[in-house]
Parts: C-alpha cells; sequence; structure tokens
C-alpha cells in the first residue's frame, strides 16, 4: 500500500523535475548567462565602477528525508542570484540579489556603486586578471537528474532498513538522499569571463542503539559527484550501525597524559584551525599561531599538507577559485615546515605575492574570504592497526567536540569519545572525557602516520597518532 | 538525521557568509513584489508594510490541497540588508542584499511536502504548490478555510526605522567602536568591528485561514579586537543585538560594546594552561545561559520528542533537575533578539515554561510536532528563510532567577572554574551529551577569582548537569546568539549567575 503510494507519487515528481530543467535551460541558456554577466560589468563601469566582478549563480537542489520506511519530506527548488562586486577610487562595495530582471539588476549594482562610497579606499582592492582555466575532470554528472525520484526515495528507505538490521540498533532517526547541480559565471572588467558546472549527491543514515538507560546515536553519510560512485549502501548502513552500539557500556578513566590516536573521522578537529593559522589574512594581521613560521619546522617531519583543487571527482575541485583564478596543487606543510600561506587576490597584493588561487566564496551573497579546495594531510606507512598495537597505553578517538584548534593562539581543548587501549590492544568504550593541549606542541609529538587515507572527503586525513596529550576523565 | 546542534557567538568569517541571506531561484520582475519592495525600502516599523491579493492565497492553498492533505501555507518573505566590515580601523567593505521568495508547504499525516520560488507571481506560487501537493497523494485531504486579516500582538516597536537611517550614522557608530577599543590599550593591536541590519517583511497564510503581515528590523552589532603583548595573543568578542530600530545605540553605545571586547583582550593575556577532570563551575550570568539552551533546550524541542528518541521523551511531569532550577523558553520579551511577535507559521509567541523547581512542564513545538504529539503550538515554529521549512526552535530561552546572591554562590566555592563567558557549545539532542568553550575564564581558589585560564572545554550530558546545579543567582542576563539547527535561528540565552558541581573540564594540564 505504501509502496504503491510512493511510486505513484515519485512518478510525478520525475516529470515535475524535468518539466522544470527544461524550461530552466530554454529560459536562459549558457551563452544568454555569459553575456549578462558581462554586459552587467560594462553597466558597472557606465554608473561610475573603476572596476567590477559580476558573479552569478543558478542551481536546483532536491533533499529527500524519510524514516520509519516512510517519506518524512521532500523539498526542491530551483534558484539563481547574482552578486557585483565594484571598486570606485579605490573603495569596495558590494551587493546582491534573487532577482535577475533588468530593472532589479541595475538598481542592485548601483547600490554596490553607493555602498562602495562609505569604504576607505586601499591600493590592495584590485581583481584579478589571470585568464587561465585549470582542467578538472568529471565534476559534474548529467546521470543524476535522470535518475528516477522513485530510485532515490527507495535508496534512502533500503539504507534505513539495512542500518536497522542489526538487533542492537533500536531506532531510527532517519535517512535522506540530497542532489544538487550548480553553475557558476564569473566576469571581471579585466576581461575575464569565466563559468563552470558541478553537481553533487549525498545519502546518509542516523540510528540509535540502547541498551537500559544507555543511548547512542551512529551516523554516516557519502557524498560523491557522480551518482555511480556512491558507497554501496549495505557499507553505508553497517558503519552507521556500529557507530551506534560500539561505544556503549563506556568504562570511566582517570585524568592522565598518555598517547591519542585519531581516527581519520575526528582528524579534521585538528586540521581546521591549521588551515585557519595558514589564512593569508589572519598571517598579515598577527592573528595565527603560524605567522612566524614560513619555510620554518612547527611540526613533526611526518606531518605534510596538501591542498589540491584539480582533483578529478573532487568534491572541493573546481577550474577556478571564487573569483575566477585558476586553482592548483599546491604543498602548504612539507615535512612539518610551512611551505606557504594561502591567499586570494586582495590579500595576495597586500602581502607583496600573488593569489594562490584560494579565493572561497559562501555563494553570490558574499564576498571572497579565504579558503582551501581539497585539503589532505599526505598518508604514512603504517596500517592503523600497527598504530594500536605499538601503543602502550592511549586513546582512540572516534569523536571529538569543540571548536578543535585555535587559530589565533593555536590552543584546543575538545570533548572526546573512542576506545582505552592498553598494552597494544581495544580494551573498552570511553564516553565523556576530554583531551587539550598546544598545537605547536601536539603537531610536533605525532610520532605514527597511517596509510589509510580516502580521498574522497573534503577534508581528508589518514590514522595518526599523538605521543602524549592531557586526557580528562575521573 | 541526527545532527549536532550548536549555538555560537558568530566567529567573525561564519558571520559574513550566513549573515547576508540570500535566495536562490529563477526569477523575473513580478508586481507583486514591487509593492512589496517599496514598503521595505522606505521602511520600516511592524507595521504591516504591503498587502497582496487575498484571492491569489486563497487559490494558492487550495492548489496545495488539491491532491489531499490535512494542512498547507504558503509564506512569503522579503529581507533587505546592510552589512559593513571595518578591519584594523579601515571600513572594509560594504555589502547590501535583497533577498525575496516565497514557499508552500503541505503537512500530510506526517509527511511534509516542501517547494519554494524566488518569484512572487500568482502562476509560479501555483506551480510550487502542485510540486508540494504530491506528498499528499491519495491522501485525505482537508477542507481549506477562507483567509482573513488575523490580529497577534507585537513585542517589538520601533523608534528610528532602519529605513530612514543614512549610513553615514551606521559608519559613525562603527568609528567610534574602533575608537574605543584601540584607545583602552595599547596591548590592543587590531579591532574588527561588523554591522549588520536588516528588515525582514513577512507575510503568512494557511489553511486554517490565518493570514498575518509584518516587518521585524533587526540589528546585530559585532566588535572584536585582537590584544598581543609580545608573549601572548587573544582575540576577544562583544556583540549586541536587538529586534529594534537605530535607537538600540542610544541605549547602548558602541563604546560600551568595545570597551568590553577590549577588556576581555587584556584580561586574557595572562591566561594559564587549564586544569583537567572534574570540577565544581560557577558560570557568570548571561551568555552563559547558552549551557541551558544546548544541553536542556534542544533536547526539549518537540521534534525529537514526537520521533520518541529525544533525551526527554516520556518525561513530562517529571523530575529532572534540580528543585532550584527552572527554566523558560520566551517569545514575547520586547525587543529581544530572539523575539519574533508570531512565529513563522504565524502562532503567536509567548512565554513556555520548560521545567519548573526541576519538574519537566513541556516542549517547545511547530504545527507539526503538536499535531503529533496532541500538545499546544507554543509558538517555536521558525525558519531561516523561505528556503527551509519551520521546525521547532528556541526563541529566548533562560535559566530563571533564583535566590541566591551572586557573590555568596562564588565565594561559598573552594575551588573549581569560574567561567564569564562561553564561545558557544553543542549537544546531541539523542544522548544529551554537550560541550562549551570557554570564551573568558578564571580559576577558583577558596572562594576567590584568580588566574584566567585558556579556552578549555567543558562536557557532560544534559540530564546530569541540570541535576547538579546547586544554586541559582537573582541576576538574571541575557546574550545575543545563533543557533544552528541544519538552517539558523536568531536566539538570545541566558540565565542568573549558576553553581553545577562536577563538569568534566578539558585542561592542558593535571
Amino acid at each position: 500500500m505504501q509502496e504503491c503510494q510512493q511510486l505513484g507519487f515519485a512518478g510525478l515528481m520525475l516529470a515535475d523535475l524535468e518539466l522544470n530543467y527544461s524550461r530552466f535551460t530554454i529560459e536562459r541558456s549558457i551563452m544568454n548567462y555569459i553575456k549578462l554577466t558581462e554586459s552587467l560589468v560594462s553597466k558597472a563601469k557606465q554608473f561610475g565602477a573603476n572596476a567590477a566582478e559580476v558573479y552569478l549563480e543558478t542551481g536546483r537542489n532536491l533533499s529527500i528525508q524519510v524514516r520509519d520506511g516512510e517519506v518524512e519530506t521532500i523539498e526542491e527548488a530551483s534558484s539563481a542570484g547574482v552578486g557585483f562586486r565594484v571598486i570606485v577610487e579605490g573603495k569596495m562595495g558590494f551587493s546582491h540579489c534573487n532577482d535577475l530582471s533588468n530593472n532589479a539588476l541595475e538598481d542592485t549594482l548601483k547600490r554596490a556603486i553607493e555602498f562602495a562610497k562609505l569604504t576607505t579606499p586601499d591600493s590592495n582592492n584590485l581583481l584579478p586578471n589571470d585568464k587561465g582555466y585549470t582542467q578538472v575532470d568529471e565534476l559534474y554528472d548529467p546521470e543524476i537528474i535522470k535518475i528516477p525520484m522513485d530510485k532515490k526515495i527507495q535508496m534512502a528507505i533500503n539504507l534505513e532498513k539495512l542500518a536497522m538490521k542489526d538487533p542492537r540498533i533500536t531506532k531510527s532517526s532517519g535517512a535522506g538522499y540530497g542532489e544538487g547541480e550548480g553553475e557558476v559565471f564569473i566576469a571581471n572588467s579585466n576581461g575575464l569571463s569565466k563559468n563552470f558546472k558541478s553537481t553533487s549527491c549525498n545519502i546518509g543514515v542516523s540510528v540509535v542503539a540502547e541498551k537500559d538507560e544507555q543511548k547512542n546515536t551512529g551516523d554516516e553519510s557519502c557524498s560523491r559527484r557522480y551518482f555511480a560512485d556512491l558507497l554501496p549502501l549495505e557499507e553505508i548502513a553497517s558503519k552507521a550501525a556500529k557507530k551506534a552500539w560500539e561505544l556503549l557500556d563506556p568504562v570511566m578513566i582517570p585524568t592522565q597524559r598518555a598517547a591519542v590516536i585519531f581516527d581519520p573521522d575526528v582528524a579534521r578537529s585538528l586540521i581546521g584551525g591549521i588551515l585557519g593559522a595558514l589564512n593569508g589574512e589572519r598571517v598579515t594581521q598577527g592573528a595565527s599561531f603560524l605567522k612566524d613560521y614560513l619555510d620554518k619546522p612547527f611540526a613533526s617531519p611526518l606531518l605534510t599538507i596538501i591542498d589540491d583543487g584539480t582533483r578529478a571527482k573532487g568534491m572541493g575541485s573546481a577550474p577556478f577559485d571564487g573569483e575566477g583564478v585558476p586553482t592548483r596543487k599546491r604543498v602548504l606543510v612539507e615535512k612539518g615546515v610551512v611551505r606557504g600561506f594561502i591567499y586570494n587576490t586582495i590579500v595576495a597584493h597586500r602581502a607583496g605575492t600573488t593569489s594562490t588561487g584560494n579565493a572561497s566564496r559562501g555563494g553570490f551573497t558574499s564576498l571572497p574570504g579565504i579558503g582551501t579546495h581539497n585539503l589532505y594531510i599526505e598518508a604514512g606507512t603504517n596500517t592503523p592497526a600497527e598504530i594500536i598495537k605499538s601503543t602502550d597505553k592511549g586513546l582512540l578517538l572516534k569523536e571529538v567536540t569543540g571548536y578543535g584548534i585555535d587559530p589565533v593562539t593555536g590552543n584546543f581543548s575538545g570533548g572526546a569519545t573512542g576506545f582505552w587501549i592498553e598494552n597494544g590492544e581495544i580494551k573498552h568504550p570511553v564516553q565523556g572525557v576530554t583531551i587539550a593541549g598546544n598545537a605547536l606542541n601536539i603537531l610536533n609529538d605525532i610520532d605514527m602516520m597511517g596509510n589509510d587515507l580516502d580521498m574522497n572527503r573534503g577534508m581528508a586525513a589518514p590514522t595518526f597518532r599523538v605521543k602524549e596529550m592531557q586526557i580528562g576523565g575521573m | 538525521m541526527t545532527t549536532h546542534y550548536f549555538v555560537r557567538d558568530i566567529p567573525r568569517r561564519k558571520f559574513l557568509e550566513m549573515s547576508l541571506k540570500g535566495g536562490l531561484v529563477l526569477a523575473a520582475s513580478s508586481p507583486l513584489m514591487t509593492q512589496f519592495l517599496s514598503s521595505c525600502s522606505t521602511g520600516n516599523s511592524t507595521a504591516p508594510g504591503f498587502a497582496i491579493d487575498q484571492s491569489i492565497l486563497n487559490k494558492v492553498i487550495a492548489k496545495a490541497l488539491e491532491k489531499g492533505g490535512d494542512f498547507a501555507d504558503v509564506y512569503i518573505e522579503n529581507r533587505v540588508s546592510r552589512q559593513i566590515v571595518m578591519e584594523e580601523s579601515k571600513f572594509k567593505s560594504g555589502l547590501y542584499g535583497i533577498s525575496q521568495g516565497a514557499g508552500v508547504r503541505v503537512i500530510s499525516g506526517n509527511k511534509t511536502g516542501y517547494a519554494y520560488t524566488e518569484e512572487i507571481t500568482e502562476e509560479k506560487l501555483l506551480r510550487a504548490a502542485e510540486v508540494a501537493s504530491f506528498v499528499a497523494l491519495n491522501a485525505r485531504m482537508a477542507n481549506p478555510v477562507s483567509i482573513s486579516e488575523t490580529n497577534r500582538q507585537s513585542f517589538i516597536t520601533v523608534q528610528q526605522p532602519l529605513g530612514g537611517i543614512a549610513d553615514e550614522k551606521r559608519i559613525d557608530i562603527m568609528k567610534r567602536a574602533d575608537q574605543a577599543a584601540m584607545d583602552y590599550d595599547k596591548r590592543i593591536k587590531m579591532a574588527l568591528v561588523n554591522y549588520y541590519d536588516e528588515v525582514r517583511g513577512r507575510v503568512i497564510a494557511n489553511s486554517e485561514g490565518v493570514y498575518l503581515k509584518d516587518e521585524l528590523p533587526m540589528m546585530f552589532f559585532i566588535v572584536q579586537t585582537m590584544s598581543d603583548d609580545g608573549k601572548a595573543r587573544h582575540l576577544s568578542r562583544e556583540r549586541l543585538s536587538k529586534h529594534m530600530g537605530f535607537e538600540m545605540f542610544d541605549q547602548f553605545t558602541p563604546e560600551m560594546v568595545a570597551k568590553r571586547a577590549a577588556r576581555e583582550a587584556i584580561a586574557m593575556l595572562d591566561a594559564q594552561d587549564a586544569p583537567a577532570g572534574m570540577m565544581d563551575v560557577v558560570m557568570q550570568n548571561g551568555w552563559g545561559g547558552v549551557l541551558v539552551h544546548e544541553a536542556v533546550g534542544h533536547p526539549l524541542e518537540a521534534d525529537n520528542i514526537a520521533k520518541k528518541i529525544g533525551a526527554f521523551t516520556g518525561k513530562v511531569g517529571q523530575k529532572v533537575a534540580s528543585e532550584v532550577f527552572t527554566m523558560v523558553d520566551d517569545g514575547s520579551i520586547p525587543n529581544a533578539r530572539g523575539t519574533i511577535n508570531f512565529d513563522d507559521e504565524g502562532t503567536q509567541t509567548k512565554r513556555n515554561v520548560l521545567i519548573e523547581k526541576g519538574i519537566l512542564k513541556g516542549y517547545m513545538s511547530d504545527i507539526l510536532s503538536a499535531k503529533q504529539l496532541s500538545m499546544e503550538r507554543t509558538g517555536n515554529g521558525r525558519r531561516e528563510s523561505f528556503q527551509y521549512i519551520p521546525i521547532p526552535r528556541m526563541t529566548n530561552t533562560f535559566i530563571a532567577n533564583g535566590s541566591s546572591n551572586p557573590a555568596d554562590i562564588l565565594s561559598s566555592t573552594k575551588k573549581g572554574i569560574y567561567v564569564q563567558s562561553l564561545s558557544g557549545g553543542s549537544v546531541n539532542p539523542v544522548t544529551g551529551v554537550f560541550n562549551f568553550t570557554c570564551r573568558e575564564a578564571y580559576l577558583i581558589e577558596k572562594g576567590k577569582k584568580t588566574v584566567p585560564i585558556k579556552g578549555a572545554t567543558l562536557i557532560g550530558s544534559c540530564l546530569d548537569v541540570i541535576s547538579n546545579v546547586d544554586a541559582v543567582g537573582n541576576d538574571l542576563d541575557f546574550g545575543p546568539g545563533i543557533c544552528g539547527k541544519g538552517q539558523n535561528a536568531e536566539v538570545d540565552a541566558g540565565m542568573p549567575t549558576v553553581r553545577i558541581r562536577g563538569i568534566n573540564v578539558g585542561g592542558s594540564r593535571a
């Protein structure tokens, strides 16, 4: 009964999506958007801007949530918007709107020019002129939209069912499937005009394991550029279920110093803060714990960090960054030595260098910031099992909560769950402890680097071990 | 999907990304919206500023329920925002944004269908209604009630509407803050001043006959200062936010905000490593209320309760906290950041007592979860923008005043941590496990605040922490934040000075 209903529902939804999509392509073809952005750049100059950038974004997204075998929500939309960055006598202004009618676009553009007059002139306020375009393969999967809605709904339902199969799992928080596709058009008054399109899709599930008064959740999801690359549902489901039950019956440990092993899932709790400290603007402002470490060692020789915007199918890949500068692959940290900071055009000019292709953009509503593409810690040689085996006494981290490393001071403190290791063997789960230290000490103390790097994450790291950290318990 | 819900006091970068809400969609000029825009640009009070033909809304609601369903609503939004960023005493950028759109929702049993459009024409609204309606295919149908103008009490007053404020006045406020911060101490090396205001116009119409419209002004002012004495650095933050007009700065001066930020930056230069392990914690009044926002508020939102997975499921009427503990969510505090008159589903906001003297009294609901739990609508159905469906959210959430003198709470604590402010935290609403990071904290030795300590994380479980509250002061105060739960909501969190026995502190020394 339920199934029939869903199939009928799905068939109609599919028809609807296709209709939307064809209208979309007819109404505003790619060529039209290229012309539109270029003509708006000219218009900005007519209106009084000395330099201007037009950033136009179009997109479509779908989100399906299911719980207990039934559809809970379906959300669908397509969208477009424009952001204007203008420079008037060295002063920068920005405006955005999601109304693409000529009147609205012109009004919004004039607002940016008016707003620019309020700001302070700065000779670093420049737009990029690098017209290069990095070849990045397989960012757009034309198949996603063709896959019927009922298949996507059924996948989410099946994923939930598979995760619930384990008898230790008692409840579901739901499963979901999502997809999106978007196209970016950038044109500026240096004659730069670029565009690219990309897709993404993801599927995930969250379940609860209960035992007596104990409750624990397990989440797992998978995001890919291509639909066909999504992991088998069984694999995602069993990971989610395992995360929920494996930490039941924890034993509290005393406050002490011991080795701490970071699982790939939690390594990002450290990477985020390092990334913040490598941000060229923070460095220029003196607000980075790595500001004095260019070409100097600050971490263990086992630590090499690379940012790669060019990897085929990479979730963070793109042919150019948020203001049109070609992306590249860069070594940021080499064997514990800072090899370079990351910059957008304006901050690079201020620092006396050139953009590293790291302008990030939170969509058409924001100015370019600074961010990375696919950031990862290079794999080492040890298997995770070897790392555990060689640990006399330590904590294997499965989850870290908190703000991670403070990029300004390097201070690190977080809540932790995982497993206690003694004499090279996992003894029992641990919940409700804390770990803390200073980034420079922690990163210098990395003494084993794993070989289990999964490059499919936007921020990726293998398992690694820190020789000793402060653990807070009873 | 279980997500970790969090509240933060807004890191600068994130603020830049999130503050200017943009919609996405295919749009052309729209006759309905023109009215909307002209009203917003001149601007500004909570008085209804625009009108949309009610017959069109009736048609859209009828279309949404054409295939079946229990309930349908239309939400139309227009947001005009301004943001100015000052760093290192220079005006770095000015951002002006216009975002508009409308969403149509259909609820059928436990299912929700939702579609939105950025183009507010009859044709596009009807299409959105049709897309949303598929979720209710073959379901029983409710007959929509024809909409009519509905009255709700307003808690937001405006003396100086934002639309009438010259940009130079905004600039002047920022200059004053920057000056005050830099003058505070020569070890203040940089100030980051972020000014944001917006006017959000809303139209809400639903199949129960409700038709509401209003405009909500919002002000958000953040000053960060970085101190550096050659040995240590600290980036501090102070925020001010209200749903009110520009008169906010008559009541709370930019100098006051800047000096508070600078004071923290200087005080924390002497911070030492924090100790690790279980200890007693005294939390100063104000934004520390984020602790109960996370640890208790999120688990009391009715969506997870309706799914029977929330940490407080089935506990109404039971003792869940110590008897000195009373907690309230109140969306009707005049001009507060979390106040919204009526929620984004049109339900009047009000004062909801969640826990009274330790006994669990109720949950915070939206229309769907209220129906699922057969409970009242509490006015907590909120949405970040027309791009999101409404879900149960907090407004102004706080621990109610107790009877203890704050000074006595400190002096009767032999040893522990005094938390003056928190950066923010997060919670897993199913397990109730939470964490917070201290922004400014001190050691307590022999009942006195002594040395400042570096930002430590505090962790625990919600049921434990509210049972371990053993002293509540009489000095209730609030602080502003952004709450994230898949979508953002502006909230206030508050509390009087409170002592919690035995929290695990993430320090870097024994």
